[in-house]
């Protein structure tokens, strides 16, 4: 599998996936908690909940998405320096790692399970990812041109 | 077809050495010498990458940071520090930057206030959970506050870009005014009014490091 041109070089990358993933948090947490925040307020007060929700709980969501991106993104380039190759495996591997270091603090099991569980849905990322590939190429496959017309023989 | 209509021989055999003198010239090697291919292959000089496809650039090695001409912005004074192609990696260049930045100097804050504020006597790890609670409580706080302006800095920067057609410090200064009164606006009108003039000192500092690093 060659490498993907459509994303810069390496080490620079985990600048655009923190960043990325930070606005994909805010503006995903700004419609989730507005929402919430709207729902969960008493009558008449239901548009400044809705602000002071957002207010309060979007720059959380943002960071999280943010961290968990940019790790992801660090682990994937480190793996990627190490094996010296770009396959599905080194996500797996760096979902591995994020999983595993964002639960540090929690124990050792809580460690395993959620390196475990981090990496086994990278690995379905992965696996839908390639479906989708295989058949955008299935559809885009190369049709022989069409022959022209035989004339008849005379 | 000379041979075909029964003379005129002599010229074409002239015609033939002519050609593999020619073709001799331009492989810089004998075809009709060389019986296998990977005699050609090992030939010095045979598989050259500039003489191979000269206009490829194949010489030149892999280029660090080199995106597709075509790919990078048009704007008039977009050309920043790293190439950008267009409004959504400058804003996903600037928070993540931002964002780091603020999350590392809370965190650096916040460890150098688990450090003053750890329990005399206290166990290893009863230390490191100190330092570990404060470094977690400062440096999220401060990075999620700086991305999120930054964030907001940089979508009406492009926004005002986008009208303006070009980019320059005007549209940086406006765009932080408005972000830092958009931040604040829930406050009040002074504090509003603070923020913005705080952000937008700072979009203006931020301008004058870019023209002077680049």
């Amino acid at each position: 599998m060659s490498a993907d041109h459509t994303r810069d070089p390496c080490p620079i990358v985990i600048l655009n996936d923190f960043g990325g993933a930070f606005a994909m948090g805010v503006i995903g947490g700004c419609v989730w908690h507005g929402i919430k925040g709207f729902r969960n307020s008493p009558y008449g007060e239901r548009r400044i909940g809705a602000i002071s929700a957002i207010k309060a709980r979007v720059p959380v969501v943002g960071g999280n998405f943010g961290v968990w991106g940019g790790l992801f993104s660090t682990f994937d380039c480190s793996v990627k320096a190490i094996r010296k190759r770009e396959d599905p495996l080194n996500a797996i591997i760096a979902g591995f790692f994020t999983g595993g270091a964002l639960a540090i603090r929690g124990g050792w099991r809580h460690t395993r399970n959620s390196a475990i569980t981090c990496a086994c849905l990278l690995g379905v990322f992965e696996g839908v990812g390639m479906m989708f590939q295989r058949y955008m190429a299935w559809q885009n496959k190369p049709i022989a041109p069409p022959l022209p017309d035989q004339q008849p023989l005379q | 077809m000379a041979s075909w209509l029964g003379f005129g021989g002599s010229s074409k055999k002239e015609d033939t050495t002519q050609q593999t003198s020619q073709i001799n010239n331009n492989l810089g090697f004998d075809p009709s010498s060389i019986s296998d291919v990977s005699s050609i292959i090992s030939t010095p000089g045979g598989l050259d990458t500039s003489r191979l496809h000269p206009l490829a650039g194949l010489e030149k090695g892999v280029e660090y940071l080199d995106l597709e001409d075509e790919n990078l912005t048009q704007l008039e004074g977009a050309q920043g520090l790293i190439p950008s192609r267009g409004w959504t990696d400058d804003l996903c260049y600037g928070t993540g930057a931002v964002y780091l930045l603020g999350l590392g100097l809370g965190g650096s804050y916040g460890f150098f206030e688990g450090l003053r504020n750890i329990p005399a006597n206290s166990p290893g790890r009863l230390r490191l959970n100190t330092v570990l609670n404060h470094v977690t409580k400062r440096g999220p706080f401060l990075g999620n506050t700086a991305g999120v302006l930054a964030l907001t800095y940089n979508l009406i920067d492009s926004t005002i870009d986008g009208l303006r057609g070009k980019h320059d410090a005007i549209n940086s200064i406006a765009a932080g005014a408005i972000s830092g009164a958009l931040f604040k606006s829930t406050k009040g009108l002074k504090p509003a009014g603070i923020a913005s003039g705080l952000m937008a000192g700072a979009a203006a500092t931020w301008c004058g490091i870019k023209a002077l690093l680049a």
